[in-house]
């Protein structure tokens, strides 16, 4: 034998044993058993230089805004303006923003939307709307700003969106109040004939960055809350709640809760569009309108208890499962089942020109978990499990909906409205991350007086769902979405736009121009001073006489991150903020004589403080 | 062979090759930067990077000369450097010598082409080294955060208010280095035993 092969295979030997006894074949269970082994406070904590997880965009309601937090250290990270002034980055001031704004002041901003490709969260885009002024907004991802707001014509109140199809084709807003179209005058004694709860269908011009409405559709006059887009095989559907099907016109709170069944909105939205197409419609003021009862199919009703709130499709697009408010259960609906009732006309009767399924032929199974009580919404894990807000019993229950089996179930500090969970309205959920939103948050945090700000409770459901963070938040998420932080690319610096006649790069080419009584000036703010005419006596300066019409495009040539400039003038209410390679104009009329310091409201730098100049308006004799 | 063959003998094929290799490194290093300066502060933890090739400069300059000026240094740019307009012609230039010492393969051209690269490195380091001085030496009596003049070295670490500066030799300055050593081994490889 020869003498190398015991050497040779000794070492061999010797080296497989070595990588069984010490190598690691198993390092993704590894760093899940190290999760599972970290105490609560190590699994929040994010120390400096590493990031968070998820990026949660939570609806801030009546602030009109969005608040941007990331998940699991809870810390918010921005506030995005949307509906209202904010004058911490000027949005409403400047000429962009406050076009947007469209005149209003403040918006109701409800339910965010994020755009969609295959049914997944595609982290460009943000869709959110306003309750307050029936408007619908678009957000960029790059920038974390508003885009584009659109007015929905008709409505009155579009609580029941955003929502986004599997390839954001379209984003539909159903009307929480039913108006009269055009919102004319109308007697409420006319209510059932004349009012209407108008869904617009909006698109998105993704390369012009611009909402549009495609078409709407005038359904009954009912009270549309929540909905849901289809996935995988019920892409083309689309399902929202009702209630005031009583059709009610005062004290809704008994009046609206009397029928012991209200209805379900079934739609297929490619039939719509189809019979838009075709030009089975009418014009109404500029809108495309369908009116079911005269251009009928692509719409049904499925009985429901009554007076649900959230409608949810679980992420194989099989179900749709409602939840009852003021029943207290929740109700599995087969689309399976529903096609095939359409299909095969399976009605019971109609309402308001629309068929009415049969609630028989399509429930699957009605989950009534034991003293749960106000299920509003229903977010999913990466195992398809079903995780239910209840309101009214101030807790999150867990349960199968493939068997309506109760799960698990975890007390929140009180009165969650919609709960989150890490891309949990996805044809693939994440798992891992709940938070619940809560509404009251009396005793949570230190005192602030009567009136407290909401809460939002971060629940580890990698395990027995346990509640392992709290954060303030102020009023008031109604719902959030939570994406995975890699989907997001943000850029650091706006790109040079040579192409913008208003924007100015180089300290050399500020100028002031003067057309009659418009002047424009064309300036640079830098690190640390503005120049708004760098061959005048003082470059930071601007003197205008009282009345003149005053354009200032102001660009910010400090080409890095983070260093943003604001621009204020004293005592003439307004500012605007220049990010990093951003031009921004303000136009106003210079109305008030006088001498009035302008400066740099956004802290820029060690001579921050000295960046300031004159803006003189010189008397009418 | 005897001796006086040997002395006016053509340098080896090998050696003809080594210094094309050479004048094939000497081009190649105009493609990539030759020396540069890294600007760390507290709050530019990632570094902000002046970038010298033989053509032009690269890096953060703007927001380098938007710096500066608070201690009144005068601003970096191409029009301060006119090297560098006529540098990648004379870099060029060089590389042809180089390749027509390889043709020629006359020792006495290679000593030549030794000298005058030795001349050109020294040359380019003094004109480096005085660049720096101007900018560090040269400081607008106006300037809002006064501080003592100061000479970065080309090669090194230096401080300067909130930021440590880093010079190092780019990419490209290695490969003329690795150039200057292909025309050495000539030397040795025919050297008179």
């Amino acid at each position: 034998m020869k003498k190398w092969i015991p050497i040779a295979s000794g070492l061999l030997a010797g080296f497989i044993a070595a990588t069984i006894n010490f190598a690691d074949f198993s390092a993704k269970t590894n760093t899940e058993a190290a999760l599972s082994n970290k105490t609560d406070a190590e699994k929040v904590y994010v120390p400096f230089g590493q990031k968070d997880d998820y990026y949660l965009f939570a609806s801030g309601g009546h602030s009109g805004q969005m608040f941007i937090y990331g998940v699991p250290s809870m810390r918010k990270i921005r506030t995005i303006p949307v509906f209202s002034q904010d004058s911490a980055t000027g949005y409403g001031f400047d000429e962009h923003s406050k076009k947007l704004m469209g005149g209003y002041t403040w918006g109701d901003l409800h339910h965010p939307a994020f755009s969609e490709t295959k049914g997944d969260y595609d982290g460009k885009w943000m869709f959110a709307t306003d309750v307050g002024n029936s408007r619908a907004a678009v957000v960029d991802l790059e920038t974390f700003t508003t885009k584009d707001i659109i007015n929905v014509p008709n409505t009155a109140g579009p609580h029941c969106a955003a929502f986004v199809t599997e390839n954001t084709e379209y984003m539909f807003l159903p009307t929480r109040f039913a108006v009269p179209v055009g919102q004319k005058y109308e007697s409420l004694d006319n209510y059932s004939q004349n009012y209407r709860g108008v869904m617009s269908a909006v698109t998105f011009d993704e390369k012009n960055v611009k909402l549009n409405i495609a078409y709407q559709v005038a359904l009954p006059p009912w009270s549309y809350d929540l909905s849901d887009a289809g996935k995988k095989g019920s892409a083309d559907w689309a399902v929202m709640t009702t209630y005031n099907t009583e059709e009610a016109t005062t004290t809704m709170e008994v009046n609206a809760s009397q029928a012991d069944r209200d209805y379900i909105v079934l739609f297929n939205w490619k039939e719509l569009e189809k019979m838009v197409k075709d030009g089975k419609y009418e014009d109404v003021d500029g809108q495309k309108m369908i009116y079911p009862e005269k251009q009928k199919g692509g719409i049904y009703l499925v009985p429901v208890a009554k007076s649900p709130h959230g409608v949810d499709v679980t992420p194989d697009g099989k179900y749709f499962i409602a939840s009852g408010k003021l029943a207290p259960s929740m109700t599995v609906f087969s689309f399976e089942k529903s096609f095939k009732a359409v299909e095969n006309k399976d009605f019971a009767g109609e309402r308001n020109g629309i068929p009415i399924i049969n609630y028989k032929s399509v429930m699957e199974r009605e989950v009534n978990p034991e003293n749960a009580l106000g299920p509003l919404h229903t977010q999913f894990d990466d195992k398809g499990m079903a995780y239910t807000t209840m309101f009214i019993s101030s807790e999150i229950v867990k349960w199968d909906p493939k068997t309506g089996k109760t799960l698990d179930r975890v007390p929140v500090q009180y009165s969650p409205g919609h709960s989150v969970s890490a891309e949990g309205d996805t044809v693939s959920p994440d798992g891992k991350w709940l938070i619940a939103l809560n509404k009251i948050a009396k005793d949570s945090y230190l005192s602030v007086g009567p009136s407290h700000p909401e809460s939002m409770q971060l629940i580890d459901i990698s395990g027995k769902m346990k509640v392992i963070q709290s954060a303030p938040v102020d009023p008031e998420p109604h719902y959030a979405q939570m994406i995975k932080a890699d989907k997001i690319k943000t850029i650091n610096v706006y790109p040079k736009d040579e192409k913008n006649k208003d924007a100015v790069y180089k300290q050399n080419d500020t100028k002031i121009v003067r057309k009659g009584n418009e002047v424009h000036v064309y300036g640079i703010a830098m690190r640390s001073r503005f120049i708004f005419d760098a061959k005048a006596k003082r470059p930071d300066v601007i003197e205008v006489n009282e009345g003149d019409h005053v354009f200032i495009h102001l660009t910010n040539i400090d080409f890095d991150e983070d260093i943003t400039h604001g621009f204020a003038i004293n005592s003439y209410d307004l500012n605007i903020e220049v990010q990093p390679g951003q031009t921004n104009t303000i136009e106003f009329t210079a109305d008030k004589a006088g001498t009035f310091p302008l400066y740099c409201t956004n802290f820029c730098s060690a001579l921050h403080q000295e960046m300031n100049g004159y803006f003189l308006v010189k008397p009418k004799n | 062979m005897n001796d006086s063959s040997r002395k006016n003998s053509k340098l080896s094929i090998t050696s003809s090759l080594l210094i094309g290799l050479s004048a094939i490194l000497i081009v190649v290093s105009l493609f990539f930067p030759w020396w540069k300066m890294v600007f760390y502060a507290p709050q530019y933890p990632e570094g902000l990077n002046i970038i010298v090739y033989p053509n032009k400069l690269e890096g953060e300059i703007d927001i380098i000369n938007g710096l500066n000026h608070y201690i009144g240094m005068s601003n970096f740019g191409a029009e301060n450097f006119p090297e560098l307009s006529y540098l990648a012609y004379l870099v060029g230039g060089l590389a042809v010598i180089t390749l027509v010492t390889a043709i020629l393969r006359n020792r006495k051209v290679l000593y030549g082409l030794i000298g005058i690269i030795a001349i050109g490195c020294l040359a380019g380091i003094l004109d480096l080294h005085f660049a720096l001085q101007k900018y560090g030496t040269n400081l607008s009596p106006k300037a809002p955060i006064k501080i003592d003049p100061f000479v970065p070295p080309i090669i090194g670490q230096n401080t300067v208010a909130n930021f440590v500066t880093h010079s190092l030799l780019g990419t490209g300055i290695y490969f003329v280095i690795a150039a200057f050593i292909l025309l050495l081994i000539p030397l040795w490889k025919d050297r008179k035993k």
